[in-house]
């Protein structure tokens, strides 16, 4: 062994144990292929051909309408001499007599339906397509629907692909939101406790009358434009309601100064604690009492009108204390170090020290949680959709297609390859952090 | 030991009105107006009409039995330019559009006059519209009353002076009526005067008002004596004595449909628990004792795969292999009774064996994932306790490894599995959601879910606080129960 090995940094160390779990680094490999079908999903599965020659023009449809979906083009028909116009995603691409084609991996997409193979089309049952001479023909095996369909023509393959990407998206959003919330809130109680953070009295109440009249021009004066905005678009609400935030910091922020000015006061000069550990842990406890299924579906139908946002953003502001709870003991392990009294010592800010020193020594253990609330986050999606609570009709999900495996019990495909498509994703991330969790164990270090 | 009990109790209570505040802010954040559902429904049994002042004092007396003519809470934070009696407005639009108006113009006194106009004149209109004449000015007469509902529910400015101009035009229309041209005339002149004398800059003033007991949260928690005796259907026991209100599907008080209900899932949670309990130890045990023997790899395998194996995926499958004609029709596929053969007056024995197969699926699909987590948990635990330093001791003195493992270990092994309760409690409620609607039990679970379905938000309140308590009393009786076996940990903070 020679030197420089023994003074690998803690990350390479970690990297090193994860690699030996030979399932964790596998697992890692099939993330990549989910998130590459999940990228590449509109290549993988869709009912319009990659590349197609049609009437001597050649096009790329599947990557026309990728962007735009309402592409449209024309072809010259040579008997009646007049131009024929073509809408990428309306006309049956499998009934145009092309003249060569490149067609995607699976030739259905998830959001149009089959009309030829209706009523719940096994795997193995007879197929038809519509053959470019108007007759209805047995399906050649590219046409088939390898994994089955559903009761109005869904191709189940096309549906996981597409599926795939909604999962990944729901588990990056929502635990996006969750780890940030997490995070934020972990760091700030393990690294005050209870009796680090303190302030003086006459700011102290005027922080509170800050967060009161700031809440009012925040959130209360501009209830109805909040509201008008929740009902134009998503982008616009979030817009709004991040302007009602930053007036309400801003209000805050205002009264706090107005508060430094009564320092002269010897009474409103007292040291005042705030308990912010206390505060986090109570919040943790609470929502840690109500089931999160429960409480996810309660809020969600709340809102009569369903979108995968909201369902993503519930699941993020439900599903943070975990992490904040792994944060928060990680903060309280480091915040006695040696470093952080240097940096204090150096006259660092609270801020530099908590973000740029204490941060990044506690965040591995963190990634371990992260990995898990991914798994959960998946979940719980697939449960609304599965339930039909929050996540709209239209979009195809696994949930979604498993439900529809509960009315009819001879279609196991339906509950077979979806569930199987839900059990592999949740599992791998599981794995996933299940191998960071054992790497980054000090205590299984040799 | 008591005094930590004590204090652990009293921890409970906060937590407990925070649920039960946030219940209430579900119940008031609730799309749509109560008293138009309920009314609604009421109406349609009785065949009465929604229109017409019938409808109006029906609403506002529901409004009463709900107690919605009270403030929200104790405190509210409002503008100056709020009205503080605005809450007793009957109907839900109007009143959230007189908040609107109150908002944009700042002005209540020349709001309520403007109100007050649009108000008359419809009043007039109903007088004339029974008395008119020729079909001609019924229609105009309804075509004006239309206009004036619209008018009371709008706040865009474009849209009311468009409003008021159709009504000046219908007014005109209708000669005979100097009532609705006078009404009409006050209306319009109202309505200048509010925009002319707008005081915004009340709406900028914020204001903290106190409203005493008499609010809805007091009531819907601890209910109304307001020294009118009992009697009454405006009498509600409140959320602490078990009165969650009536359900909006179909008018009956929403704690007699839960009770059987809840036995179900209360039956099924705690029996799945129980038989979970009862595998994962003696699995997790065997799997730490030979760590790292095939049978703890294997079995290490098998449990993180069930774990992983999302409960609707696992019912899903259960129904199709073992409650399906076409492969194994063992179990009756859905439900918990059969109608043409259950018996009221059979013993308890007799309802069992009845119930039994209907059960099994079910409690299967209940107790798998609970039980992959129980055992992962109980091997860590019993790993922990194997390379103590009392076990190594036990062992020097000769005694036999059955007794070392089996007294000595489980003991403390033991401990880790009791917290794990607190976990396995509420899942296993939240689980219930998923495996009644599967499997068609009527309990709680399957209850929220056509709740959600038919917006019956009373119900989904109830159902949200009584699995909150719940779970708090799961995690308190834990707790309680660490407390009583590990002797090692310390009370004093």
């Amino acid at each position: 062994m020679n030197v420089r090995n023994k003074h690998i940094s803690f990350s390479v160390y970690a990297w090193r144990q994860f690699c030996r779990n030979r399932l964790a680094y596998f697992s890692l490999y099939l993330l990549g292929f989910i998130v590459f079908i999940a990228l590449f999903s509109n290549f993988i599965a869709n009912d319009q051909p990659l590349y197609a020659k049609y009437r001597g023009k050649v096009f790329f449809p599947a990557f026309s309408t990728a962007f735009h979906s309402f592409y449209l083009d024309s072809t010259l028909n040579q008997q009646t001499k007049h131009y024929e116009p073509i809408r990428f995603d309306l006309v049956d691409w499998k009934q145009v007599p092309l003249e060569s084609v490149i067609w995607a991996p699976i030739t259905f997409s998830a959001n149009r339906p089959d009309p030829y193979n209706r009523g719940t089309i096994g795997p193995n049952d007879e197929q038809y397509y519509m053959a470019p001479d108007g007759k209805l023909e047995k399906s050649p095996f590219i046409f088939r629907h390898h994994l089955g369909a559903t009761q109005i023509g869904q191709d189940i393959a096309a549906g996981l692909v597409h599926g795939a990407r909604v999962a990944l998206l729901v588990g990056l959003v929502s635990v996006g939101i969750a780890a940030l919330i997490g995070i934020l809130l972990g760091a700030l109680a393990g690294y005050y406790g209870d009796t680090r953070l303190y302030t003086y009295r006459g700011k102290y109440y005027l922080i509170i009358l800050g967060i009161i009249t700031g809440y009012f021009y925040g959130f209360n004066t501009r209830g109805y434009i909040l509201a008008d905005a929740a009902e134009t678009s998503v982008l616009v609400f979030i817009f709004q309601a991040m302007l009602s935030v930053f007036i309400m910091a801003a209000n805050i922020f205002i009264f706090a100064l107005i508060g430094n000015l009564f320092r002269f006061i010897p009474f409103l000069n007292k040291k005042v604690y705030i308990p912010v550990d206390s505060i986090v842990s109570r919040l943790i406890e609470i929502l840690n009492s109500l089931p999160i299924l429960l409480l996810i579906i309660t809020i969600a139908g709340l809102f009569t009108q369903k979108s995968l946002f909201l369902v993503m953003a519930i699941i993020g502001f439900t599903g943070w204390t975990g992490i904040a709870r792994f944060t928060r003991a990680e903060f309280l392990r480091n915040r006695n170090m040696d470093y952080i009294a240097a940096s204090r010592s150096l006259g660092f800010s609270e801020a530099r020290i908590i973000f740029r020193h204490a941060l990044p020594n506690s965040l591995g253990p963190v990634f371990v949680t992260i990995a898990f609330a991914i798994a959960s986050a998946i979940l719980a999606e697939s449960a609304l959709s599965f339930l039909g609570i929050g996540v709209p009709d239209d979009v195809v999900t696994w949930g979604s297609l498993l439900s529809q495996g509960r009315e009819q019990h001879s279609a196991w495909w339906l509950v077979f390859f979806p569930g199987l498509a839900i059990f592999i994703t949740v599992t791998v991330y599981n794995l996933i952090g299940e191998g960071l969790r054992d790497a980054m164990d000090p205590r299984l270090k040799k | 030991m008591i005094k930590y009990i004590l204090r652990r109790i009293l921890v409970f209570i906060p937590t407990l009105i925070i649920i039960s505040l946030m219940a209430f802010v579900i119940s008031i954040a609730a799309p749509g107006d109560p008293v138009e559902r309920l009314v609604n429904s009421a109406g349609g049994e009785n065949g009465q009409g929604k229109n017409g002042n019938v409808s109006e004092e029906l609403k506002q007396k529901k409004r009463h039995e709900l107690g919605l003519d009270l403030p929200v809470f104790y405190v509210s934070l409002g503008s100056l330019a709020d009205c503080d009696t605005l809450y007793k407005i009957p109907d839900k639009a109007r009143r959230e559009n007189l908040a609107r108006l109150t908002s944009i113009y700042g002005n209540w006194d020349k709001i309520s006059a403007y109100f007050q106009a649009l108000q008359q004149t419809n009043t007039a209109l109903n007088f004339l519209q029974s008395q008119a004449n020729t079909n001609e000015i019924k229609e105009a007469i309804l075509h004006a009353r239309y206009t004036l509902i619209s008018l009371m529910e709008t706040a865009k400015d474009e849209a009311i002076t468009n409003k008021i101009d159709t009504l000046k035009k219908l007014s005109a229309h209708i000669a005979s009526a100097s009532a609705f041209a006078e009404g009409e005339r006050s209306i319009q002149q109202t309505y200048l005067d509010l925009k002319t004398h707008p005081t915004t800059w009340k709406t900028f003033v914020p204001r903290l008002a106190f409203n005493g007991l008499h609010n809805q949260y007091h009531r819907w928690m601890f209910g109304s004596y307001d020294g009118t005796g009992m009697k009454g259907s405006a009498y509600t026991r409140g959320v602490i004595f078990g009165d969650f209100g009536i359900s909006y599907q179909d008018q009956q008080p929403i704690i007699t449909h839960i009770r059987e209900k809840f036995a179900w899932s209360f039956f099924l949670s705690l029996f799945s628990i129980i038989i979970s309990y009862v595998i994962s130890i003696p699995i997790g045990v065997y799997a730490a004792y030979r760590k790292g023997s095939l049978f703890d790899r294997a079995s290490g395998f098998v449990l993180f795969a069930l774990y992983s194996i999302p409960t609707f995926f696992m019912g899903l499958v259960l129904l199709l292999l073992f409650a399906n004609p076409d492969v194994f029709n063992w179990f009756p596929e859905s439900g918990v009774q059969n109608p043409a053969v259950f018996d009221e007056h059979w013993s308890w024995f007799q309802k069992l064996c009845h119930h039994a197969p209907y059960l099994v699926l079910p409690l299967i699909t209940y107790v798998y994932s609970s039980f992959a987590f129980i055992s992962r948990q109980m091997r860590v635990g019993m790993l922990e306790v194997m390379g103590q330093d009392y076990i190594r001791t036990a062992r020097a003195k000769g005694l036999s490894e059955k007794s070392v493992v089996l007294k000595h270990a489980l003991k403390n092994g033991l401990l880790p599995i009791i917290t794990v309760f607190s976990t396995v409690f509420p899942a296993a409620i939240a689980g219930s959601v998923i495996i009644e609607t599967i499997f068609s039990i009527p309990g709680m679970g399957r209850e929220i879910y056509e709740a959600i379905l038919n917006l019956d938000f009373p119900m989904i309140v109830a159902v949200f606080t009584i699995t909150g308590v719940l779970t708090l009393i799961g995690y308190l009786v834990s707790d309680i129960l660490y407390a009583i076996a590990d002797p090692r940990i310390s009370y004093t903070k």
